[in-house]
């Protein structure tokens, strides 16, 4: 898969994906998310990184995740962000969601190569 | 994991709190940002690029931060206006692809609100904001209410002494004003009329904080016994009998005798006391007459301290009343109460509670429509399924789904209002003419106002939340497979239909039998009280006040020498057959008078209702006598005391026994300025009972029970007004002119006041309330009956249509017609049924809160009415069953299974 071919991140899928790091690795900043998406998924996906932030600010408001000014690695001051409780149950709930989904579309799809 | 970017709660709460605090949060933002970019060069510097070469790397993998803040805006305001355009775009093409249900769904919403919205008006012009002034609130009229009697109501035209005596001792008021009743004659080129004048005291206009329209109000100079005599004039007047011409300001008019300069034309919503001609007058100390020599009849109006309860104002009255009683006990009824009560009570009082009846009529009426909107959506939801199904596969959220369907409730909604808005406005001419008269204040304009678009606009919104939602969350609450593999037409057992739907027809069936079972019995109580007699016959009778001038007319002799050759003229016109005089019109029944009765004696306060007549009174109203006999036209003019009573008086005072003979004193006439001495009559005659206890409004006038009363002499004692009854062979009206001129010819100084038929004026005073009730409520039952009617139609067609398949195979499996159509319609009647049912029995509950609305011969639970009711429900749901069981039933199975 060349460098053109990345797919580009599925709408709404952003959010579980940084769930999912969220739950995984505990507090992180926007940067370290990036890196995380960017090391699992291998290069298959192309990530504007800044839409980490839109799915962050979108976590914040339904109190999925929390968010603390803190200090970096290399000692600059940076906003960590981890999984709430609430965010715990949602990750579980749109985790058997998305298996589901996918099962869906998967079996469509299979459908119409049978044609 | 969906589209976050819906209705979520507490996303909605972070976006409202974002408002507040967007800056700090904005800088935040760059900060990270600029954090994150940082990172990223230093990363790449790391893997060996130049610091130039890493920024721009480092920018084209951050992506375009200009986008990121539009869409953190986005998120951070309430509505994405482009997210929204497109739903409503999609939810008018949505409602576009179905017209029926579009056109129903807003006629049935359109139909309730504008009903409600029609009589919120009234309810609102007339109830609540009924006067333009600021401390409306606080303005209350004065009652001394006779406890022995039931109503609560009383005296509240009070003497000059009595008025300054409360104007001056009381602790309550901030300021208090009065008004007196004064028939203006209003003489110019070609005649004399009259107008409803007012004397009002002095602050009167600033009491109200009210300026003139053209010219000025009264002011304190013009109080002063020097001052030149001059008027203000109300609006209505103006227009109607100046033509609005300013040019009649300054002028001069001879009123009642005096010249008097108009000086000032008042705004439209002035009406205060409800008179044409307000004219300046202080009442004094002592000077206790006032028009033709009756006691001076102040009406008080005082303005509560702030604070100041109507029960602490009571308790402060009754002192002043005790006292005032002390010195004039006459005056008094032996055990009394002062009751305070709201300026816009004191008129409105009568009809507020009808009004209320119609109103929650108008509320059922625009649950049934909601139910049937609702169902509709439902059932347009249940079948668009698969439509949701998919789209939430394709990534759409929940929120965002049920915010399109909001949309589309909304859509529907804001339709229905505005259909409703119009409705309402040509509506509410309609109502306005069928109001019953002099029930509402005269200040209240009614019309559609910001209040009542406030409340449709809240009803129309809460109508598309409350009734919207639910049919969305339910559609969206299911699973995303099933749908997708349920084909919508398989086999599913029997006739359910969804519960929700189930339960919303009941619901409406319920809802429509408590209003047509409400409506039946207004109804019916109007065809009750139509069937009363009156105890009189008004047709073809033409009445007329005849207001005779003060310096002429003083005594009883001087007003005798004036009907006496009047009726006379009358008599000999061609097409009158008779003609009277008397000092009532019915259904008054005169004045009150506490009463003497020789040889009796009695603890208790005897009282009658009195008024003086002229020899053919009888004749004229064709009322029968029971025993005895009329006074002569030589009786009358000799002024004998005599006197022809009513069966009651006979009933409640003699006790059966013989009554001619017997002699009855009114003592009131005692104390007339003009009195009449020694006022022992002889009763000659007994007539049948005639309505005469009206009171304004409501049903109460011919269900109050009927006083005693007396008829005397008019030439015995000069009464307060005199009025003329002339019975005719065609129509009154035509008299017109023929009666106009008699009176003129007699004394071309008499205005032929306030002429009528009596009948349209009877029927104006004793049925328009309960009229009103009846049209409204029989519209308003028709309509909730139609409403309902669609709604159980809706539902079994579409359900019968959505088992178009089964129905089909049923039958290749040899189910036969009856039986498809008797399932269809058992399924639809059980509905009805169970709504009946629980129709029943909140009627039987609400029944009693109407009780007062009622004729007193019938009853809340009348048989009769829940009999007719409910069987004409039923009916119309076996109706609205049948036609789709029919439709139904002629499935053709081969059709019907290759329908797939």
């Amino acid at each position: 898969m060349t460098e053109a071919k990345k797919s580009e991140v599925l709408q709404g899928t952003l959010d579980l994906m940084i769930l999912k790091t969220l739950h995984a690795l505990g507090s992180q900043h926007g940067f370290g998310i990036a890196r995380r998406i960017e090391q699992v998924s291998r290069d298959v996906l192309q990530l504007n990184e800044g839409t980490v932030y839109t799915s962050l600010l979108r976590l914040l408001q339904q109190k999925w995740i929390a968010a603390e000014w803190g200090t970096s690695e290399n000692n600059r001051k940076a906003k960590f962000y981890s999984i709430t409780a609430r965010g715990e149950k949602q990750l579980a709930v749109e985790t058997e969601n998305w298996e589901r989904i996918s099962g869906v579309v998967g079996r469509v799809l299979e459908l119409e190569g049978e044609r | 994991m969906g589209n976050r970017r819906g209705w979520g709660l507490r996303a909605f709460a972070a976006r409202v709190l974002g408002l507040l605090g967007y800056r700090k949060s904005e800088s935040d933002f760059d900060e990270e940002v600029h954090e994150h970019l940082q990172l990223l060069v230093d990363r790449f510097v790391a893997q060996g690029m130049s610091r130039e070469d890493a920024g721009a790397a480092a920018r084209r993998q951050f992506g375009n931060t200009t986008l990121l803040q539009e869409d953190r805006r986005e998120l951070r305001t309430l509505v994405s206006v482009e997210d929204l355009g497109r739903d409503l775009r999609y939810a008018l093409r949505s409602l576009r692809r179905s017209p029926a249900f579009t056109a129903v769904a807003i006629a049935t919403l359109g139909l309730g609100i504008g009903a409600s919205t029609a009589i919120f008006s009234v309810v609102d012009n007339v109830l609540l904001e009924p006067f333009p002034w600021k401390d409306a609130g606080h303005m209350v009229v004065l009652q001394i209410h006779d406890t022995a009697r039931g109503q609560e109501d009383g005296r509240q035209g009070y003497t000059s002494n009595e008025f300054l005596e409360f104007a001056e001792q009381n602790h309550v008021f901030d300021d208090v004003i009065g008004a007196s009743e004064d028939l203006v004659l209003y003489k110019h080129g070609e005649g004399v009329e009259a107008f409803d004048g007012a004397h009002i005291t002095p602050g009167t206009f600033e009491f109200f904080g009210m300026p003139a329209l053209y010219g000025r109000v009264l002011q304190p100079a013009d109080y002063r016994g020097d001052a030149p005599p001059v008027f203000v004039l109300r609006y209505k007047t103006w227009m109607q009998r100046f033509n609005g011409d300013p040019r009649v300001l300054n002028n001069t008019f001879i009123l009642s005798g005096t010249a008097r300069t108009l000086v000032g034309i008042m705004p439209p919503r002035f009406g205060w006391f409800d008179a044409e001609v307000y004219i300046p007058e202080a009442p004094l100390h002592g000077v206790a007459t006032g028009f033709a020599g009756t006691t001076a009849q102040w009406f008080l109006l005082g303005k509560l301290k702030p604070g100041v309860s109507k029960a602490q104002a009571a308790a402060d009255a009754t002192v002043i009343a005790n006292h005032l009683a002390k010195l004039n006990p006459q005056d008094y009824p032996a055990h009394f109460q002062v009751l305070v009560k709201h300026l816009g009570d004191s008129v409105v009082g009568r009809i507020e509670p009808t009004l209320y009846t119609i109103l929650a009529a108008v509320g059922l009426l625009l649950l049934i429509g909601c139910g049937n909107v609702a169902n509709l959506l439902l059932a347009r939801a249940t079948s668009r399924q698969k439509e949701f199904a998919l789209r939430a596969v394709m990534g759409a959220g929940r929120a965002r789904l049920v915010r399109l369907l909001l949309i589309e409730s909304l859509v529907l909604a804001i339709s229905g209002a505005a259909l409703g808005v119009s409705m309402a406005w040509g509506g509410l001419k309609s109502i306005v003419a069928a109001l019953p008269p002099d029930v509402i204040p005269a200040e209240s304009v009614i019309e559609l106002n910001p209040q009542v678009m406030a409340f449709t606009f809240v009803v129309s919104v809460l109508t598309a939340v409350i009734f919207g939602l639910a049919p969305a969350l339910q559609a969206t609450r299911r699973d995303l497979n099933d749908p997708l593999r349920d084909s919508g037409k398989g086999v599913i057992g029997g006739f359910r239909i969804g519960r929700m739907r189930d339960a919303v027809v009941v619901m409406e069936v319920a809802v429509s039998l408590t209003l047509l079972v409400g409506a039946g019995l207004v109804m019916r109580s109007f065809v009750a009280l139509r069937e009363l007699h009156l105890g009189l016959q008004a047709d073809h009778v033409l009445q007329a006040l005849l207001p005779l001038p003060e310096n002429r007319y003083k005594t009883a002799a001087q007003v005798s020498r004036f009907f006496q050759p009047l009726v006379a003229r009358l008599k000999a016109l061609p097409g009158v057959v008779d003609a009277t005089e008397s000092s009532a019109l019915p259904p008054y029944g005169g004045e009150d008078s506490r009463i003497e009765i020789s040889g009796r004696s009695h603890q208790d306060e005897w009282h009658a209702l009195f008024q003086g007549i002229s020899e053919g009174y009888f004749r004229v109203l064709r009322i029968p006598f029971k025993s005895g006999r009329a006074f002569s036209d030589a009786e009358v003019t000799d002024a004998r005391k005599l006197a022809v009573v009513n069966e009651t008086f006979v009933s409640t005072y003699l006790h059966a026994e013989n009554p001619v003979g017997q002699r009855v004193k009114l003592i009131q006439l005692e104390t007339l300025a003009d009195p009449a001495r020694d006022p022992w009559f002889e009763i000659v005659g007994v007539v049948g009972d005639v309505t005469n206890q009206y009171s304004f409004g409501s049903a109460q006038g011919l269900q109050a029970p009927i006083a005693p009363a007396v008829w005397v002499p008019y030439t015995v004692a000069r009464s307060e007004v005199q009025v003329l009854m002339v019975r005719s062979q065609q129509t009154p009206m035509a008299l017109m002119n023929d009666v106009r001129q008699a009176v003129w010819a007699t004394d071309s100084s008499v205005a032929l006041a306030f002429p009528g038929a009596l009948e349209d004026r009877i029927n104006e005073r004793l049925y328009a309330g309960p009229r009103f009730a009846f049209l409204l409520m029989a519209i308003f039952g028709c309509l909730g009956l139609t409403l309902v009617t669609i709604g159980v139609y809706s539902v079994l067609a579409y359900a019968t249509a959505r088992k178009t398949h089964e129905i089909g195979i049923r039958m290749a499996l040899g189910a036969e017609r009856a039986d498809v159509l008797r399932s269809v319609i058992r399924a639809g009647l059980r509905l009805v049924t169970v709504g009946v049912g629980i129709g029943l029995i909140v009627s039987l509950l609400l029944g009693r809160a109407i009780e007062a609305e009622l004729s007193r011969s019938v009853k809340p639970y009348d048989p009769a009415t829940l009999a007719g009711t409910t069987l004409l429900l039923v009916v119309t749901g076996a109706l609205a069953c049948w036609i789709p069981a029919r439709r139904a039933a002629r499935v053709d199975p081969m059709v019907a299974l290759r329908y797939e």
